[in-house]
């Protein structure tokens, strides 16, 4: 017998899931990715690099920036061009505005309706008001940062291989500044409401990440070392979903919030240090519902370190000036976290500057085997012992704690 | 009191953006929701089930059966259907991939095969008549607040016939295209994102789509030639959001 879900909700992204059920018995899952394929390394074939960015940052609209950034990245690798701290410092402002803006959306919005037992914020927010808006307060604050440093809110272009078409401005770096900071206490106010969610879902036992916290030159992993994503991470096709789904060392494992707190939590601000220490035990279990809590602790994170960027950047004063591009024959490769997770973009380019190589691996489909996983797990936990709904709705819960970016993970190609 | 307007928003294949950006009227959204009653949302919640709609949303292309199914099902259970951004209006950069579906497939996951049903990208205009039609990469959200208000107060909502140079002059920017010999399309692009790419300093992409009647894509193209682009490069950038034949 298989039991057909319908399609998730409150998730981004379109996919369902079916138990196969044997003699009674949970026999297996199959998540299944159901949103068509876009073929993005196809539309990045031939193309000039310039305007690459721009498109790839139309693989996802929640973590478009992190696609810009990894993008560009690449590019700038594969053109040896390095570019000064300022440029750095900048593009890491826009990731956190970004992390800002999706784990809010999913705190708040997406997990938060199950906490108090809603089917949405919005009929949430009838008796929890203050706390829908203190995430609308938050996720505002990610997405104007993400406005200024990238363009818009969703999409922009401004990040550019070398610099950025515009620089923000000394009013803008001192409003950063100041609403960092005062969104400070909403943020650990959210840490102790995740805290109190029950641990669900696989135990993970491998994690990746990036070897910076936001981004880095190669991956980093709970066993020693750091490596290319080439050397340890393998990718294979499904007859029933059309995103891949990975093994690293020929084994599961997951990315994303929790991963990143686990391997660098030397990394960490002063209040997100003593956070995570504080929930530490109950991170290290590894179950993968955690992974909000992880979210929440980050928020923290990210409100700490735009303050001190923006500090930082006020006191330097901003130069504003891009490093010139030469165009050359070359390789690279972009590592960012995006909100759920590593993400990989990987180009060749040729003499006149266009791409004639490219793979993209995006956090979900790294998070797939696990995701598949975690719910065998928990179908298996209540099949027989929960009702049908509350079944689902556990299996639900399941996937959304990975926050999983479904629109991302279509479109895994090598060439 | 009147009685509330069922409004569903339905995703089909795209980045999720469309169905974000509604997410991100922050408090207008409550606005909104003094007129409308979310019978359909599944980004933003559990409930659906509902068999008529007032008003629907679809954003995304058509890129699968499923897709497909769902559409004609939004269109059958609807009363006004817009379809919203780009991809909805003219595909955008996911129906700009060139080759047929089983290449695609083939390139990609290394098999001919199609289990899951999947079909060429194309925009939900192509398959069913809608009422409305905003475009954008993602649209201006001011720009769906209003629609959705208007057609609530019983008015027929207005489609903008102006490029994206009208918007820019607006706000004063400086001319990317005569001054920095940047690529711009905004001369041959509907407005209505009040030139946000500009803003940045950057040159227009396209992203709503052509402005169709008076503009004039040749002279455009002649434009970009005698910057030093080449054809390939042109005739790519006029395509990737809109299949645009130039």
């Amino acid at each position: 017998m298989i039991i057909e879900l319908r399609e998730f909700t409150r998730v981004e992204g379109n996919g369902k899931a079916e138990i196969v059920v044997e003699d009674g018995e949970v026999k297996n899952v199959r998540l299944k990715i159901v949103e068509g394929p876009r073929f993005f390394e196809l539309l990045t074939l031939g193309r000039h690099y310039y305007d690459v960015p721009d498109l790839e940052a139309r693989i996802c609209a929640i973590c478009y920036l992190s696609h810009s950034v990894a993008s560009v990245m690449a590019i700038e690798r594969a053109f040896g061009v390095d570019v000064p701290e300022e440029i750095q410092l900048l593009r890491e402002l826009g990731l956190i505005g970004e992390l800002l803006e999706s784990h809010a959306l999913h705190l708040y919005l997406l997990v938060a309706p199950d906490v108090f037992g809603y089917p949405d914020a919005i009929r949430m927010a009838t008796k929890h008001g203050e706390l829908v808006r203190e995430g609308l307060a938050i996720k505002a604050f990610g997405n104007r940062l993400r406005e200024i440093i990238g363009g818009r809110e969703i999409h922009g272009i401004n990040v550019k291989p070398g610099g950025f078409g515009r620089y923000p401005t000394v009013e803008e770096l001192e409003l950063f500044e100041r609403e960092s900071g005062a969104l400070l206490k909403l943020a650990r106010r959210a840490v102790r409401l995740f805290a109190s969610l029950e641990p669900y879902g696989e135990k993970a036992e491998h994690f990746v990440a990036t070897d910076g916290y936001l981004w880095g030159d190669e991956l980093v992993s709970d066993e020693e070392g750091t490596f290319h994503y080439t050397e340890r991470i393998e990718e294979r096709s499904l007859v029933y979903s059309f995103a891949k789904q990975s093994r690293y060392n020929g084994e599961p494992f997951l990315v994303g919030a929790l991963a990143r707190l686990l391997l660098k939590a030397d990394s960490l601000t002063p209040m997100a240090k003593r956070l995570f220490e504080e929930h530490r035990e109950k991170l290290a279990t590894g179950y993968v519902s955690y992974n909000n809590l992880a979210q929440a602790i980050e928020l923290v994170y990210s409100l700490e370190r735009a303050n001190e960027i923006a500090k930082t950047l006020l006191d330097k004063g901003l130069d504003g000036e891009n490093i010139p591009i030469e165009v050359r024959e070359g390789e690279g490769i972009g590592y960012v976290e995006a909100p759920r997770g590593v993400l990989i973009h990987h180009y060749r380019i040729d003499g006149s500057g266009n791409v004639v190589y490219s793979n993209i691996i995006t956090p979900t489909a790294l998070n797939h085997t696990m995701m598949e996983l975690s719910l065998l797990r928990e179908a298996k936990r209540g099949y027989g012992e929960l009702d049908e709904g509350s079944l689902i709705q556990r299996l639900e819960e399941t996937v959304r704690a990975f926050d999983p970016c479904i629109s991302c993970s279509v479109h895994i190609v090598k060439l | 009191m009147m009685e509330k307007l069922k409004l569903a928003v339905f995703e089909l294949t795209d980045c999720g953006g469309c169905a974000l950006n509604i997410l991100f009227l922050y408090e207008r959204l409550f606005d909104l929701l003094e007129f409308y009653e979310i019978s359909e949302f599944h980004m933003a919640t559990s409930l659906s089930g509902e068999n008529h709609y007032d008003v629907a949303l679809i954003t995304g292309t058509v890129s699968s059966q499923r897709d497909l199914a769902l559409l004609k099902e939004a269109r059958n259970h609807s009363d006004y259907l817009i379809a919203l951004g780009t991809c909805a209006t003219h595909g955008s950069v996911q129906a700009s991939v060139e080759g047929s579906i089983r290449k695609k497939l083939e390139k990609v996951y290394g098999d001919k095969g199609n289990p899951m049903r999947a079909l060429d990208s194309k925009p939900v205009v192509e398959y069913v008549a809608v009422d409305f039609a905003l475009p954008g990469c993602p649209y201006d959200k001011e720009e769906i607040y209003q629609v959705l208000i208007d057609i609530a107060k019983g008015v027929e909502p207005v489609r903008k016939d102006y490029p994206v140079c009208i918007e820019c002059k607006l706000n004063e920017y400086e001319c990317v295209l005569v001054k920095k010999n940047l690529p711009c399309l905004g001369p041959i692009t509907y407005g209505g994102c009040n030139a946000a790419c500009i803003r940045s300093g950057l040159g227009c992409i396209g992203c709503r789509g052509p402005l169709p009647g008076e503009v004039n894509p040749a002279s455009e193209y002649e434009i970009l030639k005698d910057l030093g682009y080449d054809d390939d490069y042109i005739i790519r950038k006029f395509k990737t959001f809109a299949r645009w034949e130039p």
